[in-house]
C-alpha cells in the first residue's frame, strides 16, 4: 500500500484533534519535569547570587558583570548544567514510557478519558523494556555520529579557524556538521520506526528487538518517505525554535514577573512543539503500519514419542 | 541519472569548502620607491635641540640575502660598539636569539615545551643561526666564542685579550647563517611567508652604577623577551624579486640585482632592533597619523583576503600613534608598519613589537566588526613603541615595565578611539570597556604567588607570568590612578615618559618619578602592590539593621527600680545599622563605601586603612532601613574583584529565577530533542 505525505500530515492533525487531552496530559509531565529543574536551578543560583546585585546586571546582559559571575561562582553554574543534564537524561528515561504510551492510544483508538489513560498505561509499560533494549542496540549507530562528526570536523578544523568571512565559514560548517546531522537524522528515523513496529507487533508477534531495529533500518532506507517526513518535523521544530528567538529578540522582561511570563511563553512554545511531534508520532505509526508483518514467533511442542 | 543528485550536491559541498585563499603563483613585484627623500622625508621627526635621541651605543651595518626557498639568510654584519661606561671591559657576549629553536635542549624549548600562545614548534622546521666568523681588528676570533650554557646556545661570549676602555668604540665584522624556524615564536615562516626577528647576532646591554656595571645578556626564556642598546641599524636586503619587504625604519633604496633578485637598503636611527618581513602575496595600505612635531606614515601590510581586517589596523594604528604621542611623547620615526600576518602564521607571528614595525593578529570571522579585539592587539603592539622601544625597559627583569605600562595606555587609548563604555565589544547588545573586562577576565591578584615585580623568568608559570605582568600591573596602574587623580597621574606619567625615553628606565625609576611628579611619598602603595604577594581582599563582613527605641529592662536601683518593656519604650520608627567592612589582604588603599537605604537616599563613607586596622564598623542611624552596601562605589579600585563590591542586605531571587527560566527553556529544547 502506498502513502503519501499527505496523508502522514492528515494522521497527524487527526490525531491532534481527537487526542488532544493525551497530547496535553504528556506536556504537563515536561512541564513538571522543566519547572522542577528551574526551580532547582534557581535555588542554586540564589544560593551565591542573591545578596549580590551585580547578578542581576549579568542577567540583565550586561558582560563583564556575566564574566565576573560565572568566574566567581564556577561550582554553581556547574551544579546548574548537572541539573539540567540530569532532567534531559531523566526525560530520556521517561520518553520510552511517553512514546509508547503514545503509539498505542494512536494505534488502539480508545474512547473516552479512562479508557484512554488505561490505554496509554499499558501500552507504555508494555513496550518500556523494549524500547530500553532499542536505545542500546542505537548506541553504535549514536557512535557512529560521533565518529562521523569528529572527522568531518578535524578534516576542517583549520579551515574553521581560519575562516575571516562568513562565506568562508560555510562551507567548512557544512562538512562539519551536515553528514553528521544526516546520519543523526537517518538514527533517528530508524529508532521511530522501530517503535512503531514494537508498539504495533509487540502483544502479537514479539519480534526481537535486534531484528526490528536491522529490519526498520531496511525499511527506512527502502522508504526515503519516512526520512521526508520526519525530517519536515524537524524542519518545523527548528522553524518554531528559530522563529521564537527571532520575535523574542529585544523583548528583555525583567524582575520575577518577567521570569514567570517568559517561562509561560516559552511553554508555549514547547506546546507547540510536542504538538508538531505529536503529529509526525501519528503519522509513522500510518505508515509503520503498512509495513509487512514480522515473523511470528511459534511454540514448537514435541509430541510424545509412543511406544 | 540517478546518480547526478548525488554529483550536484558533492560539488555544492565543494563549492562552499572552498579550496582556501589561492593566490597563484608568486609574481615579480614593482620595485618600491624608497621613503626616504633626504631633503623631504627625514627618517626622525624633527627634534628640538639636536638630531640623536638616544646614547647611539650599538650600531649595526647589515648586509643580508635571503634564500627564501630554504628560509635561510645569509649575512653580514659590522657592529660599531661604544663602552660607555666607567669600567673596561673584558668580554662581549652576543644574543644567538634564533638557536632557542635549535633543538629541545634550549632554555626555552625546555620552558615552553614546545607551545606557546597557541603555537606549537614543528618537528621539521628547526631554526638556528651559526657565526661563520667573527673579526676583530682584522683578526679572526670565531673560534674563540664560547657558550654561556652546556645545553642552551642563545647567548656566546667572546673573550677579549685586551679589555675595551671606558669610552672606546670597537669594530666587530661577522658573517653569520641563519636559519629561520617554522613560524613558533614570533619569528620564522609559514609557506611564503617570512617574519624575520631576532635574527642577527645582537650585542647585550651593560647595566649598573658607573664603574660596576655588568652584562646583560639573558637566555631566551618561555616568559622573556629582549633588552638591547639603541643605536642606528643601516640594514641592505636582498630577496626574490618576487616577494614585497616591510622592516623597521626607512627604504632609503631599491635597486634590481641580477638573478631575480633585488636589494633594499633600510635605514633606523635611535632604535634596539631590526625586524622584517618578506612574502610574495601582502599588499599595503597607508594612511597619516598626525603628532606634535609632524606626520607619520602609517602601512598596513596584508595578504588580500584579510582587507577588510586590514582598514580597521589601520584606523587603530593611526588613532594609536596619535594617542599614545598626545599621553607621553610624541613618537618620533617618520614611519610605523604593521604587519597582518596571514591566518595560518598569525599565533607564530601575530602580536609581536619591533621599533617602527609591529605584527597584529585577531583576524576571524568570529571576531565581528566592534568586537574589537583585532584594534586592541594594534594598539597594544603600536603601543609597545612607547613603553620599550622608547622607553626601554629590560624585559627579562622588568617585563611588567612595558607589557603591564602598555596595558595600562592601552585602556585610555581604546577608551578614546572607541568609546569609553564600548572601547573593546559593542555587539550584539553586549557592551564592554576595555579595562573592565580585563579585570574580570585576569585572576584575583590576591591568589596569584608572584608579585608585579619578579623577573619574567621567575614567575612559577607562564600563566602567572601573563596574569601579573599584564593584567595585575594594569590593574595596580589603575587603581593608583584613580587614588591620585586621573589628569594629575596622566601628566606624572607623561613626565616620565619624557624623562626616560631613549633610555633604560627601571621599576625604580618609574616610582622615584611618579613621587616626584604627584609630590607624594607612594612607599605605602608601590612596596604591597609591586612587591609582594597577597593583594586585597576587600570583603563586607556584616550588615545588619534593627529598629531603634528608647532603652528597655530594668532601670534604677530601690524604689526607683522599674521595668521598662516594649511598652514604655516602643520602636521610635528609626534603624541602627552596623556594617563592618574588612580587608584582610597586604593592599591597604582608601576605600569609599556606599549605603543605600530603603527611602532611596544614600550615604558614603571613607575608610582609610592605611596604618590601621584590617577592618572597620560604621554604626548609623537613619529613618530609614539600611538596605545595601556598595564598596568603591566609583570602582576606583580595579585590583579588587567588582563581585567583592555591591552588597543587598535582603536576598533577591529575581534574577535567578529569570536565569533559571532561560535555563529551563534550552534544557527543555533538549529533552524534545530526545523524547516528544
Amino acid at each position: 500500500m502506498r502513502v503519501s505525505l499527505g496523508e502522514l500530515v492528515g494522521a497527524g492533525t487527526r490525531a491532534l484533534t481527537r487526542y488532544t487531552g493525551t497530547l496535553l496530559a504528556v506536556f504537563v509531565v515536561q512541564t513538571i519535569v522543566v519547572t522542577s529543574a528551574m526551580l532547582a536551578t534557581a535555588a542554586v543560583l540564589a544560593q551565591v547570587f542573591s545578596h549580590l546585585p551585580i547578578w542581576d546586571d549579568a542577567v540583565d546582559g550586561d558582560l563583564v558583570s556575566l564574566v565576573t559571575c560565572v568566574r566567581f561562582a564556577k561550582a554553581n553554574l556547574f551544579a546548574c548544567g548537572g541539573i539540567a543534564l540530569g532532567a534531559v537524561l531523566l526525560w530520556q528515561l521517561a520518553s520510552w514510557f511517553l512514546v509508547g504510551g503514545i503509539y498505542g492510544v494512536l494505534a488502539q483508538r480508545p474512547e473516552g478519558r479512562a479508557e484512554t489513560a488505561r490505554c496509554f498505561g499499558a501500552s507504555g509499560a508494555s513496550t518500556y523494556l523494549a524500547y530500553a533494549r532499542l536505545a542500546l542496540c542505537a548506541v553504535p549507530g549514536w557512535l557512529l555520529v560521533v565518529f562521523v562528526f569528529a572527522t568531518c570536523t578535524n578534516a576542517v578544523a583549520t579551515r574553521i579557524e581560519h575562516a575571516l568571512t562568513v562565506w568562508d565559514l560555510l562551507g567548512p560548517l557544512a562538512i562539519a556538521t551536515l553528514p553528521a546531522l544526516a546520519v543523526t537524522h537517518v538514527l533517528w528515523t530508524v529508532t521511530d520506526y522501530a517503535r512503531v513496529e514494537l508498539a504495533l507487533r509487540h502483544e502479537s508477534h514479539a519480534p526481537s528487538v535486534l531484528a526490528t531495529y536491522f529490519r526498520t533500518v531496511a525499511f527506512v532506507i527502502k522508504h526515503p518517505l519516512t526520512l521526508l517526513h520526519t525530517g519536515l518535523g524537524w524542519l518545523g521544530f527548528l522553524v518554531i525554535t528559530l522563529g521564537y528567538m527571532y520575535l523574542a529578540n529585544g523583548h528583555p522582561m525583567f524582575g520575577a514577573e518577567g521570569a514567570v511570563t517568559l517561562f509561560v511563553i516559552r511553554q508555549g512554545v514547547s506546546l507547540a512543539r510536542m504538538a508538531l511531534r505529536f503529529g509526525v508520532l501519528a503519522g509513522q505509526l500510518e505508515l509503520g503500519g503498512t509495513r509487512p508483518l514480522p515473523p511470528r514467533k511459534v511454540d514448537v511442542k514435541a509430541e510424545p514419542k509412543t511406544a | 541519472m540517478s546518480r547526478r543528485p548525488g554529483i550536484v550536491v558533492a560539488g555544492v559541498v565543494l563549492a562552499l569548502a572552498g579550496c582556501g585563499h589561492d593566490h597563484g603563483p608568486p609574481r615579480v613585484k614593482n620595485l618600491p620607491k624608497p621613503e626616504l627623500d633626504e631633503q623631504k622625508k627625514p627618517i626622525l621627526l624633527p627634534l628640538r635641540g639636536g638630531s640623536a635621541r638616544s646614547t647611539r651605543i650599538a650600531n649595526y651595518k647589515i648586509d643580508a640575502r635571503l634564500d627564501a626557498a630554504r628560509h635561510q639568510i645569509a649575512g653580514t654584519e659590522t657592529l660599531t660598539w661604544t663602552n660607555t661606561g666607567a669600567s673596561a671591559v673584558d668580554s662581549l657576549p652576543f644574543h644567538l636569539y634564533l638557536n632557542a629553536f635549535k633543538n629541545e635542549k634550549s632554555l626555552f624549548m625546555r620552558t615552553t615545551h614546545g607551545e606557546m600562545r597557541g603555537a606549537h614548534a614543528s618537528d621539521s622546521g628547526w631554526g638556528w643561526i651559526q657565526i661563520d666568523s667573527l673579526m676583530m681588528g682584522g683578526v679572526e676570533q670565531v673560534t674563540k666564542l664560547k657558550a654561556q650554557d652546556a645545553l642552551d646556545e642563545t647567548v656566546t661570549e667572546l673573550p677579549l685579550a685586551q679589555a675595551v676602555q671606558p669610552g672606546q668604540t670597537i669594530e666587530i665584522a661577522f658573517k653569520f647563517t641563519a636559519q629561520l624556524p617554522e613560524v613558533f615564536a614570533r619569528t620564522g615562516y609559514k609557506g611564503d611567508f617570512h617574519m624575520v626577528g631576532q635574527w642577527f647576532p645582537k650585542i647585550g646591554v651593560r647595566v649598573g652604577p658607573p664603574g660596576l656595571e655588568h652584562w646583560e645578556c639573558a637566555p631566551l626564556h618561555a616568559n622573556t623577551e629582549f633588552f638591547a642598546d639603541f643605536g642606528t641599524y643601516d640594514v641592505t636586503l636582498t630577496v626574490p624579486s618576487t616577494l614585497v619587504v616591510a622592516a623597521t625604519g626607512v627604504l632609503v633604496s631599491a635597486t634590481e640585482s641580477p638573478g631575480g633578485t633585488r636589494t633594499l637598503t633600510y635605514r633606523a636611527e635611535d632604535v634596539h632592533d631590526f625586524a622584517w618581513m618578506a612574502d610574495p602575496y601582502m599588499r599595503s595600505t597607508s594612511g597619516f597619523a598626525h603628532v606634535e612635531d609632524g606626520s607619520v606614515k602609517v602601512v598596513v601590510w596584508y595578504r588580500p583576503e584579510q582587507e577588510a581586517f586590514a582598514t580597521r589596523h589601520l584606523q587603530a594604528a593611526i588613532g594609536a600613534v596619535e594617542k599614545f604621542s598626545q599621553y607621553f611623547v610624541p613618537y618620533p620615526w617618520s614611519i610605523m608598519t604593521i604587519v597582518d600576518p596571514p591566518v595560518d602564521a598569525a599565533m607564530g607571528a601575530g602580536g609581536m613589537e619591533y621599533p617602527t614595525l609591529v605584527t597584529t593578529a585577531g583576524d576571524s570571522v568570529f571576531v565581528r566588526p566592534n568586537m574589537r579585539i583585532p584594534e586592541y592587539v594594534t594598539v597594544h603592539e603600536v603601543g609597545h613603541n612607547w613603553f620599550q622601544g622608547m622607553l626601554a625597559s629590560n624585559e627579562v627583569e622588568e617585563a611588567w615595565m612595558d607589557e603591564g605600562v602598555n596595558e595600562w595606555a592601552d585602556v585610555h587609548v581604546m577608551a578614546d578611539l572607541y568609546g569609553a563604555r564600548t572601547s573593546i565589544i559593542d555587539w550584539g547588545g553586549f557592551q564592554a570597556e576595555t579595562g573592565a573586562l580585563r579585570v574580570a577576565i585576569t585572576e584575583d591578584p590576591s591568589s596569584l604567588p608572584s608579585p608585579i615585580a619578579t623577573a619574567a623568568y621567575a614567575f612559577v608559570d607562564n600563566d602567572a607570568y601573563g596574569e601579573v605582568t599584564y593584567g595585575v600591573t594594569m590593574r595596580a596602574l589603575d587603581t593608583l590612578e584613580h587614588e591620585v587623580g586621573g589628569t594629575r597621574f596622566l601628566a606624572a606619567m607623561k613626565a616620565y615618559a619624557k624623562a626616560s625615553a631613549f633610555h633604560h628606565p627601571t621599576g625604580r625609576d618609574l616610582y622615584t618619578s611618579l613621587e616626584t611628579q604627584l609630590g607624594t611619598d607612594l612607599a605605602w602603595f608601590f612596596a604591597p602592590v609591586f612587591q609582594q604577594v597577597g593583594g586585597m581582599k576587600l570583603a563586607l563582613r556584616s550588615a545588619s539593621c534593627r529598629a531603634a527605641h528608647p532603652p528597655r529592662g530594668v532601670m534604677g536601683d530601690g524604689a526607683q527600680k522599674k521595668v521598662v518593656t516594649e511598652t514604655e519604650a516602643p520602636d521610635a520608627g528609626a534603624w541602627e545599622c552596623d556594617v563592618v567592612v574588612q580587608n584582610t589582604g597586604v593592599v591597604h588603599v582608601p576605600v569609599d563605601v556606599e549605603l543605600r537605604f530603603a527611602d532611596g537616599s544614600t550615604e558614603r563613607k571613607r575608610w582609610d586603612d592605611r596604618g590601621a586596622g584590617a577592618w572597620e564598623r560604621f554604626t548609623i542611624n537613619r529613618s530609614s532601613k539600611l538596605v545595601g552596601v556598595r564598596l568603591d562605589p566609583d570602582n576606583k579600585l580595579a585590583l579588587e574583584s567588582p563581585i567583592v563590591k555591591q552588597y543587598r542586605l535582603d536576598g533577591d531571587g529575581a534574577a535567578s529565577l529569570r536565569a533559571a527560566a532561560r535555563a529551563a527553556s534550552w534544557t527543555q529544547t533538549l529533552m524534545q530533542l530526545v523524547g516528544p
